[in-house]
């Protein structure tokens, strides 16, 4: 059965200030679901690394937080798009990164392990986007 | 002293710097230049940096930590990271992010204690 | 427990919930004003209604029989089944309305009344009622209406209260879950600054995570300098299990205190070694005691034989 949205939240990044809003959004959103605190903790740290990437690799971008549910499950679901310089080779950036763009290999790699589901797509000269799912956990 | 939101205690030869805010990254690299110029002014042999007010600790941040330690040690100053909340912890780790390299305690106290220690070895080495 | 209006807020019983799934199971205000005006006819059989099914039906079928072990508890019942059935036709159908039906819902699954047990009387009932309906008012086109109204409501009735009973029991399950988790990681407290975690049974992902978690919590409470964790009771540990614990150990490092592990059999040691697990950055030993020994010397204290 697929999820429900119960609530959609859109973000516009165009500087450091809304990836705090991300952040700050994401956090209220997790303690009203009833997230526990290290749950609460990895969903807010996993949308600050991706909405900084936004910000420091795309200058611009868009953030969708989405109130999920599954069945009686609550989930809490961002979407990060950008169009900047992409990505060309997400196996490699994944698999924990470089040296000069060490901030956005460790931070995609590291992220992935903090939530529950990770899509990612992107393209050289054309964008990214980056999905995150993380449910409440029982 | 402060020219920043961090402010900096000097106890003794130790700087006591105490993060009470929320850290957006312009925040913490003015934290990291604050603490570096501290470290020049006041000779400080010791510094302390109390995270107890953060509920959250990513990778910039972690690294802005983690170098300042290194930048403190080359200038003569051991630094110990006291206070993490333990979904800090469970979340940095997770990452993959143990932060080597940095000396931590449990409190405030716990750390003015272990600096003694540090340095001491530091002076043998 | 879970209030009702908590419950209307995890199964999303908004005002657009309430709209959607009238639009679904076609109950349009049309029909609710069929069963206000329906309500007299209700009110004079109601009672014959209810106390003919459950002589018929509930007190006639053993299973059924064991839930009302004496009078008073059948009385209850009784009268709140009628109460309910009326409602059928309070002529209602908004978010007060949902609240009732929820509360039936939970008590069911609190007293433990299956579905099938509310569904067979909620047809039963649905038979009854239409039999003396059409008794009473023939089988005009008018009374096919009310019979076709009273349908639509009842199974809209169904479907919340087997939904809530759903939503309640998942409920109960995460409590008791919630419960094995903690009695799973007990963290006892051995001296000032020395706790003791003995794991027992088999690690998997999710109770590693659920270990951490707790070891961090209890370490950060009482300012622990040392934890050991006792693998004695751990049958199997292999490279998961031992990554496990040292991702445990580099966060208790992180807070500034340290991990003893103990319990190493010479079986562990081997499989440790031979499969290239890196456990020098931990401290270890092979019992308990000899942990307990180090914690102590950790933290500045150690064990004296009495004089004499």
């Amino acid at each position: 059965m697929a999820a429900r949205v119960l609530s959609t939240q859109e973000i516009k990044i165009t500087s450091e200030d809304e990836v705090v809003l991300v952040r700050r959004a994401v956090r209220a959103l997790a303690e009203r679901r009833g997230f526990d605190s290290f749950a609460s903790a990895a969903l807010t740290t996993a949308v600050t690394e991706l909405g900084r990437n936004i910000w420091v690799h795309a200058r611009s971008g868009l953030v969708i937080i989405e109130e999920l549910e599954d069945g009686p499950r609550p989930g809490v679901r961002v979407e990060f798009r950008d169009q900047g310089p992409g990505i060309p080779d997400i196996g490699w950036a994944m698999a924990g990164g470089n040296s000069t763009s060490s901030s956005l290999g460790l931070g995609l790699s590291g992220t992935k392990r903090l939530v529950d589901e990770f899509q990612i797509q992107s393209e050289a000269g054309r964008g990214t986007s980056v999905r995150i799912t993380k449910w409440k956990r029982f | 002293m402060h020219t920043g939101q961090i402010p900096i205690l000097r106890i003794g030869t130790t700087l006591l710097a105490s993060i009470q805010v929320e850290l957006r990254d312009t925040t913490a690299q003015a934290f990291q230049e604050d603490v570096l110029k501290a470290i020049e002014k006041t000779r400080s042999r010791g510094l302390v940096i109390d995270i107890t007010g953060l509920d959250m600790v990513d990778t910039f941040v972690a690294r802005i930590l983690t170098d300042t330690g290194r930048m403190a040690k080359l200038m003569g100053t051991e630094t110990v990271l006291v206070g993490m909340r333990p979904e800090v912890a469970a979340t940095l780790v997770r990452m993959g992010f143990s932060m080597q390299g940095v000396h931590t305690a449990l409190n405030v106290d716990e750390g003015l204690a272990l600096l003694p220690l540090l340095q001491s070895s530091q002076a043998r080495s | 427990m879970t209030s009702t209006l908590e419950y209307m807020n995890k199964l999303g019983f908004t005002e657009q919930e309430l709209a959607s799934r009238r639009a679904y199971f076609q109950l349009a205000d049309e029909d609710l004003a069929r069963l206000a005006a329906l309500r007299p006819f209700a009110e004079r059989h109601n009672d014959a209604i209810v106390d003919a099914f459950y002589q018929e039906l509930i007190l006639k079928h053993s299973e059924s029989r064991l839930f009302f072990t004496d009078q008073a508890t059948l009385q209850r019942a009784i009268t709140a089944q009628k109460r309910y059935f009326l409602e059928l036709f309070s002529g209602a159908a908004d978010l007060g309305y949902l609240e009732n039906r929820l509360r039936v819902g939970t008590t069911h699954q609190r007293i433990g009344v299956a579905p099938k047990w509310y569904l067979g009387a909620y047809a039963h009932y649905l038979r009854l009622i239409t039999e003396r309906l059409l008794d009473e008012q023939g089988g005009s086109a008018d009374t096919q209406a009310k019979v076709r109204s009273l349908q639509k409501i009842i199974f809209f009735d169904m479907a919340i209260a087997i939904e809530t009973y759903i939503a309640a029991g998942l409920d109960a399950l995460a409590r008791h879950q919630a419960a094995i988790r903690e009695l799973s990681t007990p963290v006892i407290q051995l001296y000032e600054r020395v706790l003791l975690l003995p794991l027992i049974g088999t690690i998997d992902t999710a109770r590693a995570v659920q270990v951490m978690e707790s070891v961090l919590v209890r370490v950060v409470e009482r300012q622990a300098k040392v934890i050991i964790l006792d693998i004695a009771g751990v049958p199997v540990v292999d490279t998961r299990v031992a990554n496990h614990l040292l991702q445990t150990t580099e966060a208790v490092r992180l807070l500034g205190a340290s991990t003893v592990l103990t319990g190493i059999s010479p079986q562990v040691a081997q499989t440790m070694v031979q499969l290239g697990v890196d456990l020098s950055k931990m401290h270890t030993r092979a019992s308990l005691e000899e942990g307990l020994e180090l914690a102590l010397g950790l933290t500045g204290r150690c064990i004296r034989s009495k004089e004499g």
